[in-house]
């Protein structure tokens, strides 16, 4: 492998974890709470809509961040509402927000985008930070899209209000044994509201960044299962930040190699690499790789 | 998940033995209103909307068949759904037991000399064999449910993946199920499955092709009703469903209840996979089972524990779906339309699931 295809290589495996990243976090914060977001699928998919549509209309990327967000708001609360106000079933109502998703953006996108679907959407490009950017070897890896800090920041923020705040304590607690948040005297039902709704912003980033940030369009049903992967980022990271994130890079690291390694000759079917982030997470769910602990009271109302 | 307790509890009032009725009919009544309106607001004129519909769903003999194909492959996912939810397990993996399905049916009826045997076993080892498979990959979910403890959503929608990217692989790959590229022109899929492999048509004829599969689920249908309603392994699964627990002091196999009925679940899946591959497509594809699993799911959770349920909700769906695609060619209005109308359904009758169960519960 020359040094110019293995920074190719982590530079692109950087930037397809990227919208992984921003949705496999949100997805752990609510499922630390007890709540499995089955939406994000259909989150994100809102969020490539809405920050694409609001980037056409308004010319700016950065108000089309705005509409993604915006977008997806209203669907984070009614999973959140639904699940934990009206205590419907997680995985179903999930499972309905993405049928209906998909559909909504669908129809959305060819009627008001229909005649000009073949219209680059304006979009943020790629920038390379001053100092790192200019590292041998892997300063290429640093030529991203703002997102990506964006990224890194909320994950350390999220990780230090998890593990060293009282916010964090209460949002483990609710997903472990709501009893005893209930008990505390804390708002289990608001943590858990703001949980689902942080997934949802989380999401929405997520989508917008493969629409405005990656390819500068939209095309319909795009996410095309990444809200699906970063869930099982999550469970392959046995809901812990740090190895759920490197579980993004790994399956980032997968769609990589899909397209590096007939460069180098080599042959592995397509479809064996696409499906070994699911295969990964089976076998870990299995127990074959470490042990698992998922919150106690997931999935319970 | 308690849909289960409904069917019984509720011949108690007559009041609470309407409303799990009423309640999907008038989901569904709202969300075909909804529809109307977005039809009007993309500026297509109702009447035109409405007749494609019409035509797409039950237009002629054709349009009433492939509607009735497709909702026996929605039912026989939703009765499996249905039986296992009886015992508290959600199984979301109808996409990839379909598919898993599908790529045995295939392997089985390209499989040379099976075109040959007699008396119909041409057509009905390879859908047995489907459904062997099809419950093996159903009954790994109940495997590690019970020996790791993993959370069955999560296995059989991990499951669900892992066998849609095989079928994507199986159709790839010159050494296992792709046609020869004998010409540049060879698509990735399948060679056609010889004829006599094929589910018989009930008319014989390919311009009102309902299948043999339409008997074969009214069968499967009348079976898992008295199993679930009179059997012991009916009143088995009920228990484990309630608690697991007490099912076991009671002297119940827990882990063997599990196991089983994921494996019929994910058999049901299978065949219905075999029946989609042997009775409508006749070659596997890429997209073989696209959908089909998810909405069999939904069929199920709608029909909250009853297997009429199951049948009324497939023939719903099998038809929107018909309805759907044929207003996109003839009317121009987006099928997607049908999937907005779906989720609608979906998330009216779940949010409302628990407040219904409460007061029949009363």
């Amino acid at each position: 492998m020359t040094a110019e295809l293995f920074t190719l290589f982590l530079a692109s495996t950087v930037r397809l974890a990227v919208p992984l990243l921003f949705a496999a976090t949100g997805e752990l914060v609510s499922e630390r709470a007890g709540v499995v977001n089955m939406s994000v699928e259909g989150m994100m998919l809102t969020g490539a809509f809405g920050g694409a549509m609001g980037a056409a209309y308004t010319g700016s990327p950065m108000l089309g961040l705005c509409c993604a967000i915006l977008a997806v708001l209203p669907i984070a609360v009614l999973q959140s509402v639904m699940t934990n106000t009206l205590r419907a079933n997680q995985i179903v109502t999930g499972i309905g927000i993405n049928i209906m998703a998909l559909g909504v953006t669908t129809l959305g996108y060819r009627a008001l985008f229909g005649a000009r679907s073949r219209d680059i959407i304006p979009g943020f490009d790629a920038w390379s930070p001053p100092l790192l950017g200019q590292i041998p070897l892997v300063g290429g890896v640093f030529q991203q899209v703002w997102l990506f800090y964006l990224a890194a920041a909320i994950i350390a923020v999220v990780g230090y209000v998890l593990e060293r705040t009282g916010l964090g304590i209460v949002l483990r607690a609710a997903g472990d044994n709501p009893q005893s948040v209930i008990r505390s005297g804390a708002p289990l039902k608001g943590v858990r509201h703001a949980a689902v709704i942080f997934t949802g912003v989380m999401s929405a980033l997520g989508g917008a960044f493969l629409s405005i940030g990656d390819i500068h369009t939209f095309t319909e049903g795009m996410t095309n299962g990444a809200g699906y992967l970063a869930i099982v980022a999550v469970i392959f990271g046995s809901w812990r930040l740090w190895r759920t994130v490197a579980a993004c890079l790994l399956f980032g690291a997968a769609t990589a190699l899909q397209f590096q390694l007939p460069a180098f000759g080599i042959h592995i079917p397509n479809a064996l690499l696409i499906m070994m982030p699911y295969l990964l997470a089976l076998l870990a769910v299995a127990g074959v790789v470490g042990h698992q602990t998922a919150p106690r009271a997931l999935t319970q109302n | 998940m308690s849909a289960s307790t409904t069917a019984n509890a509720s011949s108690f009032s007559p009041r609470s033995a309407l409303l799990p009725v009423l309640l999907p009919a008038a989901a569904v009544l709202a969300a075909l209103v909804v529809g109307m309106i977005v039809v009007v607001a993309m500026g297509v004129t109702l009447d035109k909307a409405v007749m494609a519909f019409y035509r797409g769903a039950f237009g002629n003999a054709y349009a009433i068949s492939a509607s009735l194909n497709r909702a026996v492959a929605l039912a026989l996912v939703g009765v499996g759904f249905v039986i296992a939810n009886r015992a508290g397990l959600t199984n979301v993996g109808g996409e990839g037991q379909i598919a898993i399905g599908g790529i045995v049916a295939t392997a089985f009826c390209l499989m040379p000399g099976m075109a040959d045997l007699p008396l119909g076993l041409s057509y009905l080892l390879p859908l047995l064999a489907a459904s062997l498979a099809g419950g093996l990959w159903g009954g790994i979910a109940g495997m590690l449910r019970v020996r790791a403890g993993t959370n069955e959503v999560i296995a059989t929608l991990l499951l669900s993946f892992i066998a849609v990217w095989l079928l994507y692989w199986c159709v790839q790959s010159e050494n296992l199920l792709r046609q020869p590229m004998t010409s540049a022109a060879t698509l990735p899929e399948s060679l056609a499955i010889p004829e006599a492999t094929q589910v018989p048509l009930l008319t014989g004829s390919y311009s009102s092709p309902v299948t043999l599969g339409l008997p074969i689920l009214l069968g499967i249908a009348i079976i898992a009703a008295i199993l679930l309603r009179r059997s012991l392994y009916g009143f088995a699964l009920s228990a484990v469903g309630l608690n697991p627990i007490a099912a076991a002091r009671a002297g119940v196999a827990v882990g063997f209840t599990i196991i089983s009925a994921m494996c019929l679940a994910g058999a049901l899946g299978g065949l219905a996979g075999g029946l989609m591959l042997q009775g409508e497509q006749y070659s596997l594809k890429a997209g073989f089972s696209s959908g089909y699993g998810f909405d069999g799911l939904v069929v199920g959770l709608l029909a909250r524990g009853s297997v009429t349920g199951v049948i009324a909700g497939a023939l719903l769906f099998g038809f929107l779906r018909s309805g759907g695609i044929s207003m996109e060619m003839a009317a121009g209005v987006p099928s997607a339309l049908i999937d907005v109308l779906q989720g609608l359904i979906v998330l009216t009758i779940a949010s409302a699931a628990y407040y219904l169960e409460r007061r029949i519960a009363r």
